[in-house]
This record gives C-alpha cells, structure tokens and sequence, in this order.
C-alpha cells in the first residue's frame, strides 16, 4: 500500500517537473535556439558546406620552357584529369609565383628547355614541381594530378621504347611496370568530404546541445525558484528521483524528434550512407542519449544562472570532436588524453556511429562502445541523482536561512513599530 | 577629447571592479582560453603515424614479407594483422581495428622473377579521409619504389649500366618541391586555426556577456552615467579590458604556434599581430551587434556563440570554399575568421608581402560597421526602462 503510494507521488511530481520543464524551454528563445533549432540549422548549414563533396579543377601553373610537341602533350595530359586544369602558363618563375602569391594557382610545374631532346634521346628529362601544401586538399588534388600524369608518361615512354628494342609487348609491360599498383576506396569511394566529418559532426552537435541546453534550464530553476516553486504541497522538498525522471523524459522526447529528423530526411536529403539496420542505431542511439542526458543533468545542477552553461560550455565542442580523433586520429594523441576523452559519451557515439552508417558495422562489431556507453549512463545516471540530491538539500537550507532571516528582519520591524 | 578619454577611464575602472568581482569574467578571459590552449598544444604535440592496417598475404615468399615489411617502416603505416582472407580484415575494419587492407597475390614472387606483370591491391577505407591520404601516399610510394627496383634488376640483368637503366626505368624524373609546409605537417594550420576559434568564441561570448549583464541587472544607466551620458566612452571603456586581455591571448597563442609546435613563420609578424588585435575587434563588434539588436542576453549569447562555431567550416581551411556552392562561398565573407586565416596562411606560411594580405585585412575591418551602426540603438536601451530586467 505504501509503495503504491510513493509511486503514485512520485508520477504525479515527475509529471509537474515535465509540465514546466517544456514549459520552460518552449517560452525561452534562448534554449530553443540552442536546444531545438541549432541541430536543424547546423545540420542544414554544414550539409551545404560539404555539399559538393569533392574538390576538382584545382587551377595550376605551368611553366613550358620546352615549347615542343612533347611538353604540349604533357601540358594536355594535366588537363584530362578531373582534379587539376592548367589555368595560366607563365613565362617565367617570378610570375608563375605572383599567381600564386594572387591565389590563382596552387600548384607549378617547370619543364625544362632540354625535355624533348632528353626524350627523344633515350635518356632522363627532369621535371619540376611546385606544390603548395597551405591547404591539404588542394595539396592532396594537385599532387596527386601531377604525379600520376608524369608517371604515366614516363611509362609510356619506356613502354615504346622497349617495343621500339624489339621486345614483344607483354614483355614490355612487364618490364615497364612489374607491380601494378591498384587502390580500392571502400566505404567513400568518391572520398566525399561531408560523407566523412557530417557524421562525426552529427554527434557532437547532439551531445552538445543537449548539455548547453540542459544548463541553461538549471539555471532557470534556480533563477525562477522552481526548487520551491514545484514543490508538493505538504512537503519539504521535492524528491530526487521524480525530478531527474522527469527532466530525462522531457529531454528525451526532444531528441526523439530532433534525431529522428537527422537520421531520416537530412541524412536522405543529402544522400549520406545509410548503411546500418535501424536497430542497431536505435541500440546505439539509447545509450548514447541517456549518458548526455543524464551528463547534463549533473552538470546543470553547477549553473546558478541560465547564461552560465553557454559560456562555460559552447568551447569544448571542437576540443570534444577532435577527442572522438576524428579529423585527428586518436592513435596520434597522447594516450592519457584520449583516455580523457573516453568519459565523453561522443567519444564513443562517433567511432561507433561512423562504422554502423558507412561500413554497415552491426550490434556485435560495435559491442564494446555500446558497453562503454551504458556505463556511462549508468555513472551519469547515479551523478545525476546525487547532484540533484544535493541541490534539493541546497535550496532547502537556502530557503529556511532565507525565511529565519526574513522572520528576524520581520520580529525586529514590528519590534521597532510598537516602540 | 579629454572629457571623453576621462570618461573612458572612468568606466575602464568600473569595469575592472565588474571583473573582480565576477568570476565568470576571469574565466572566460583568461581561464577558459589558455586551459583551451594547453589542450590543443597537447592534442597536436605529435604527428600523425603508426596507423594500424592488415596484410592479406597469399604469397608468403621472402619477396612479399619484404614488401610488408617495406610498408611496416613507412611512417604512417604499421602492420598490426596478418589476415587470411579479406572477411577478416573486413570484420576488423567494422571493428575500427585497422585503417585498409593490403592484399599481395599469390605467385607474387615467382611472377616477379619470372619477368611477369603481376599486382598490389590496396584496400583504403574512405571513412576518414585524412589517414586515408597519408596511408595512400605512404604505400604508393613504397610499391612504387618497389617496383622500380625490381625494374633496375631486369635492367641491370640485361647489361645496361645503372645510369642507363635509370634513364629507362624513369624516363621522367620530377623532383618535388613542397612549398610553405615542408613537412606536410597537419598540426601547422590546424593548431593556428583552432586556438584562433578558441579566442573568436571567447571575445564575442564574453562581449556579449559584458553589455547584457547591464541590461539583465539593470545597470545599464549606472553604466551610461559613468561614461559622463556618453555611449562612445561608456561602450570604449566598457570592451577595452576584453580587448586587452583577448590581445594578449592572440600573443600567447602566436608563441603556442610558432616556439611550442614549430610552425614555420615566413613573413612579417608586425602585420600577424595586427591582424590579431583588428581580427579581436571585429568579433567584439560582432558581440555588440548581437546584445544590441537582440536586447536579451540569453539569446544574444545563444545566436552570438551559435554563430561563432560555424567559423571553422566555412573559412576553407579544411575543405576549400573554392569547392563550395556559389551562394556558400558569399556566406564565408561573413565570418572575420575567413579572412584573418587568409592572412595567417599568407603571411606565416607562404611568406607573402605584406601588400598581399592587406586586402583582407580591409575587409576584416569592415565588420566595425556592424558595430556603431547600432550605437544610437544601444543607447535607447541603456536609457528605456523597459529592455532592462529581463531573466
């Protein structure tokens, strides 16, 4: 009879808690924007930003001081690539470096006066190149462009001169290029830019927005005086445990719209792999929710003021993404810095995340970050719980120092008044 | 002009008293940038290598344990599997164990001798395209170098000198010249630009905390009547501390930078720290313009912090705004970011003149007008009741 009673109590006092706490956020524009809108706004805006996915026609410089038939089909050899296109030939080093210095081109080439002679006569021609390595992709692109076009018509210079020896053709081949080198992109075939951090980037904003927003609600409590303003009739103090179910419910109702928009129509909309059964995101997404939930619980009980949380917080959503290694692999990092990095939910979210959407990764190949995720909600959970226990007992001993104070300040008025 | 610089100071002293007295303020001046700092100079403090990847070898000759190990040395690779079929290396990817696979054939070394074209296959994941780049770079570069090798020998076999077979082996040789960034060093733009995010988000949040306040605790007309009734000295007095100390944040970041992780400076450093200081005030601008049109500091902060993160993406250093749809690269102009990474780019790492990085300067400049353009607005707020007290 007296459990039923409790929990009884405790639905109705967990159902006030939810009642002001959506209240509370959908009259605030502040947490709305952080804690509704910015996961539609971020998600749109870096869809867009990406949305090309690959970098082609990076413009280069060539510098032809051959000027003969053969430095012209090597010129037209760089422009058949998709990643490069000669933009300007200058006559010179000292112009071709102006282009550069004018953001014109990002790569050089310098072909020598000998070239065709050096050619034709059997022997070796020296090309130069000059790439510029400020900005990796373009790096990467020109590159690439360069060395493969000189590669390849190197090769088949050989490969004509051996037949030209009277060596049969497979023999030729052979000789010109004993190993054949073939590179296979699994996964992100096109290595598609967004394709690689959306994901990554997905996560973090999630955790993200959910430990601002969860803050700035704490700090509302505090500010409104919610601690006695929700309190039941009869009673001290609120209980602990309605209160942290209550906000864990609100919040996550939330997500379960905000995620499931991000990972039906944004992730159709800008054609993301979608690799992964629906139950072993949704395995991976419970965890993952409830650990920042119950995160930000505990931390929202340190904000007194509803500002607080985005100036404490909004900082570490770069440091948290590179953590996860992401953009900078882990095994880079110092080891007790990624260790640190292990006590946040998205560490392990993003790793596991990734491998489910693109390589179509299941329950068993993610096991041991939805291990570690669980054990997270389980610890933030118990946090959680604590943290607002102690934040009850707080504002409570606020409250009656506040009353004796006013009672005194009271006694001592009427005090005065009947002197 | 002097009633206005003792004006200014007055709320300058006033200010520092604010800031005493709040700690918040010397956290997010001071605390939260430099632990902000020492984070990044740890995560960038090594570089990228010893990525584990798996080898499928069906050969198992003396010749292809050669080729593995070659690839083992390399410095981004490091063989952590010998698989036995491609289901196992493609189980340990899903596990995130292994970066690629790769595969030697068999009758690899008895193709090789027997002067028979045979072939590598490399199985990059494309997940993360930063280790692929390095793995691919790496690997290429030792079958090829491999197969040249192997070329010289069949040469050599048919009496050509080591010059001539050279010369045929590579009838093209090109020599590389990487400019600005010798070493390909990830860590030398990448650090830069996330301390530089680090010190953006801090000048606009802390701005924007500084004039809301005013508004929140109804202090505004306190803070007006300092300034002598003027809004130029009360807002001059008001972000020169902010300026100051984000000022000297750009310093400590430049040593971070260019002494701690040896990044290369190759221009001026006079026009990197003035870039700095005007690269400061044009996200306080941006701070004003946020309290002062949204004339509430929770959702000045939440709109001034929301777009302060969006800088890295679309300043282009990671993935090039060239490649960018038209209308998104018009909407890179509006983040001062974009241009104050142009100028460092420019200036540290290429060692253009200076006339090069002026422009963007200019530009970055420009963002001032944000700011006295809602100087008379601001005003009003500081004088009408009714923008005040707001929880």
């Amino acid at each position: 009879m007296k459990l039923k009673q409790y929990i009884s109590l405790y639905a109705k006092e967990a159902a006030s808690v939810m009642r002001n706490e959506y209240r509370a956020i959908f009259t605030d524009g502040g947490v709305m924007l952080i804690l509704i809108f910015a996961i539609f706004i971020y998600s749109t805006l870096y869809g867009l930003a990406y949305g090309n996915q690959v970098l082609r026609n990076v413009p280069i410089g060539v510098i032809d001081n051959s000027k003969t038939s053969s430095s012209r089909a090597l010129i037209d050899s760089f422009n058949a690539g998709p990643n490069a296109y000669v933009a300007y030939e200058a006559a010179d080093m000292e112009e071709a470096k102006k282009l550069f210095y004018d953001r014109d081109i990002y790569g050089i080439v310098y072909i020598p006066s000998d070239y065709e002679k050096q050619l034709v006569g059997g022997l070796q021609a020296h090309v130069s190149l000059y790439c510029d390595a400020s900005y990796f992709l373009m790096y990467r692109q020109v590159f690439q462009e360069i060395v493969g076009t000189l590669t390849q018509t190197g090769a088949m210079v050989e490969f004509q001169r051996l037949v030209a020896q009277g060596i049969n053709i497979p023999q030729a081949q052979a000789v010109t290029q004993p190993v054949i080198y073939q590179s296979h992109n699994l996964f992100n075939p096109y290595l598609g830019y967004g394709t690689f951090v959306m994901p990554a980037i997905i996560m973090a904003i999630i955790q993200q927005t959910l430990l601002i927003g969860i803050g700035m609600i704490g700090g509302t409590w505090h500010e409104f005086d919610l601690y006695r303003k929700l309190t039941p009739v009869g009673e001290e103090r609120m209980s602990t445990i309605p209160v942290v179910l209550g906000k864990t419910l609100t919040y996550m109702s939330i997500c379960a719209v905000t995620t499931a928009y991000i990972l039906t129509i944004h992730y159709h909309l800008y054609k993301y792999p979608m690799n992964g059964h629906p139950m072993t995101i949704i395995g991976l997404m419970l965890p993952y929710l409830l650990a920042c939930i119950f995160l930000g619980i505990t931390v929202s009980t340190l904000f007194t003021r509803r500002e607080n949380s985005i100036l404490w917080l909004l900082w570490s959503s770069i440091p948290l993404l590179l953590l996860s290694g992401v953009s900078y692999p882990g095994d880079a990092m110092p080891q007790w810095l990624f260790g640190i990095g292990n006590i946040f939910p998205s560490s392990h979210a993003i790793n596991a995340f990734i491998r489910v959407q693109d390589m179509g990764a299941g329950f068993e190949d993610i096991l041991p970050e939805i291990t570690a995720l669980w054990r997270l909600a389980v610890i933030y959970g118990g946090t959680a719980l604590i943290a607002m226990h102690l934040t009850l007992n707080k504002e409570l001993r606020l409250r009656i120092k506040n009353k004796v104070v006013k009672t005194v300040a009271i006694r001592k008025q009427t005090k005065r008044a009947t002197r | 002009m002097r009633t206005f610089i003792h004006n200014t100071y007055a709320v300058f002293r006033r200010e520092l008293s604010r800031i005493i007295d709040k700690k918040i303020y010397l956290v997010m001046m001071f605390g939260l940038p430099l632990v902000s700092f020492v984070f990044f100079s740890f995560i960038f403090k090594n570089s990228i290598d010893s990525l584990p990847i798996a080898v499928l070898d069906q050969d198992n000759t003396p010749l292809s344990r050669q080729l593995t190990s070659m690839i083992d040395e390399t410095a981004s690779a490091l063989v952590a599997y010998e698989i036995q079929d491609m289901e196992e290396g493609m189980q340990l990817m899903r596990e995130g164990k292994i970066y690629a696979i790769l595969q030697i054939p068999a009758f690899f070394e008895k193709d090789v001798n027997g002067n028979t074209q045979t072939h590598i296959e490399f199985y990059n994941s494309g997940c993360n395209i930063t280790v692929n780049g390095l793995l691919e770079k790496d690997v290429q570069t030792v079958v090829k170098t491999f197969s040249t090798g192997i070329q010289l020998k069949l040469l050599g076999a048919k009496g050509l000198t080591a010059r001539q077979a050279m010369a045929q082996a590579m009838p093209i040789s090109f020599e590389r010249h990487i400019l600005f960034n010798p070493y390909i060093n990830y860590s030398y733009y990448l650090a830069p630009s996330f301390l530089a995010m680090m010190l953006l988000i801090f000048s606009v949040l802390t701005t924007v905390y500084a004039i809301g306040t005013e508004l929140k605790f109804s202090t505004a007309k306190e803070w007006l009547d300092t300034g002598g009734g003027s809004i130029l000295a009360a807002l001059t007095g008001k972000m020169l501390p902010i300026t100051i100390s984000m000022f000297a944040m750009t310093l400590v970041m430049h040593w971070i930078v260019f002494d701690i992780l040896g990044a290369p400076m190759n221009g001026s450093s006079a026009m990197l720290i003035i870039s700095g200081l005007v690269f400061i005030l044009s996200y306080q601008a941006i701070g004003i313009f946020a309290i002062t049109v949204f004339d509430n500091l929770r959702l000045a902060l939440s709109f001034g912090g929301g777009y302060s993160v969006l800088a890295f993406t679309f300043s282009g250093l990671t993935f090039p705004t060239m490649a960018m749809y038209m209308g998104i690269q018009i909407f890179s102009y509006v983040f001062p970011f974009t241009f104050y990474m142009r100028i460092y780019v420019d200036i540290a790492m290429r060692g253009a003149p200076i006339a090069y990085a002026l422009p963007d300067l200019g530009y970055m400049m420009l963002f001032q007008v944000l700011a006295i353009a809602v100087i008379p607005r601001l005003r009003r707020l500081c004088l009408d009741k009714k923008y005040w007290g707001k929880l």
